[in-house]
């Protein structure tokens, strides 16, 4: 197998450019499915590859509860350099378990503190909290749903920017997002080469819910104008980028998107335009980076068994 | 409230302050924590009240003046008024609560403040598209 073996562990980074331009020119709703799918796959098939690595390095570790026969010379030689990489393995999958599992616990964490907080309020649909620090987002929890919204934010909007507001909340609601962005922030955690996948999911589905508030309130610039007054309000936190980066930010990007046509939702884009390319690339990387490491995974454990004492 | 008082068992404190708030706004005027602890119908230890009452006066939700030998407490803020502070101290409790809460807009960079008002300001003339 050779250095194939890796593959899967470098192939996630063909989702940078991929990333980049599906967020520019797909839908929203595809981009956000589309990419998500991506980082899943590669940050499983990447896990996998750690954890095959690390079971034949360190099998001749004195004193591991491995068979001996794993580390058998036929079976490290399917692993290049599999003493160093063996070793280094370990640690590699021990921080990806533990940032998944703190990933995790903290979302948990915030959306119960969220609820608790709320505890005492009567049960409906929208919590209007009286507070002079504009903010407002979805708490997502099964059947108690809610959009959290402060007084600071809504005084300052006018009524169809507040129908698109809530309407922008809701849509994130339905569609399950907070799932979406869980599933990108551990498939960070699995590989950090996917963190670019997680920046584009987190404004596809911004993206998403602004389109479907578009068509809830039927008009782009309420909710071009909701976007830009809400962030103007609450200007006084500076995002946390690198000084005199010159891309500009994600809640301009959205109003530009929105004072522009509403995007068309095709299915699958043809492959002749930089859209299909790109979509294509990050389909056949996935296809790729999925059978090298099924194929990587396969192998081993064949030669694992073949070298097993029964 | 009838549920509140049949319910046993462990409350969380958010709905225990919730439960003192309100009692103590159905009271006329200031009201001793004796007197919460009776409209609770006696559910609560006096101790728990006087603790939750504390608790409640750190926040500003209630003000409180000698009367004799103990206090008279005053509700300060409503239900709302008590959940906007607990909320503000979760999201500034959680140094990447964006990762979790769908926040509705994030921060502006350093070119994105102008950039923004010079989208809006274009659009503003052509009316609706």
């Amino acid at each position: 197998m050779g250095v194939f073996v890796f593959l899967p562990l470098v192939l996630p980074l063909t989702a940078w450019p991929i990333a980049r331009l599906a967020e520019q020119h797909l839908h929203p709703r595809t981009a956000t499915r589309l990419l998500t799918g991506v980082a899943a796959v590669m940050a499983l098939c990447s896990t996998v590859c750690l954890g095959l690595v690390m079971v034949v390095g360190t099998a001749q570790l004195p004193g591991n509860p491995l068979p001996d026969g794993w580390s058998d010379p036929e079976v490290r030689a399917a692993v290049p350099f599999d003493e160093v990489v063996g070793k280094a393995a370990i640690p590699a999958l021990c921080a990806v378990v533990a940032a998944c599992a703190r990933t995790l616990w903290r979302h948990g964490r915030v959306r119960r503190r969220a609820h608790r907080a709320l505890a005492g309020l009567p049960p409906t649909g929208v919590a209007v909290l009286p507070d002079d620090v504009p903010y407002a987002y979805a708490l997502p929890g099964g059947r108690r749903d809610r959009v959290v919204v402060t007084t600071a934010l809504l005084d300052r909007l006018e009524p169809a920017e507040r129908r698109a507001l809530f309407a922008h909340e809701r849509a994130h609601l339905t569609a399950r997002h907070h799932r979406f962005l869980l599933a990108v922030q551990l498939a960070a955690r699995a590989n950090p080469f996917l963190c670019p996948l997680r920046t584009a999911v987190s404004y596809t589905t911004e993206r998403w819910a602004d389109e479907e508030a578009a068509r809830a309130v039927g008009s782009r610039r309420a909710v071009a104008c909701a976007i830009g007054k809400a962030a103007l309000l609450s200007r006084g936190t500076p995002l946390a980028t690198l000084a005199g980066f010159a891309a500009p930010g994600p809640v301009p990007r959205r109003v530009a998107a929105l004072l522009g046509p509403a995007p068309t939702a095709r299915r699958w884009p043809s492959l002749f335009t930089s859209v299909g390319l790109a979509a294509w690339c990050a389909a056949a990387g996935t296809a790729v980076s999925a059978m090298s490491s099924a194929n990587s995974a396969v192998t081993m454990v064949l030669i694992l068994r073949a070298a097993t004492p029964l | 409230m009838t549920d509140h008082r049949q319910r046993s068992g462990r409350r969380g404190q958010g709905e225990l302050e919730a439960l003192v708030l309100s009692a103590l706004r159905e009271a006329d005027g200031p009201a001793t924590a004796g007197w919460v602890q009776e409209r609770l119908g006696g559910d609560l230890a006096y101790t728990t009240v006087i603790t939750i009452l504390t608790r409640l006066l750190a926040k500003g939700a209630v003000t409180r003046e000698r009367a004799g030998r103990s206090f008279a407490w005053t509700p300060d803020s409503d239900q709302a008024g008590l959940a906007a502070h607990r909320m503000r101290k979760v999201l500034d409790g959680e140094s990447d609560r964006e990762a979790v809460l769908a926040s509705f807009v994030t921060g502006l960079g350093p070119d994105d403040e102008r950039l923004l008002r010079e989208l809006l300001g274009d659009s503003g003339s052509e009316g609706e598209a």
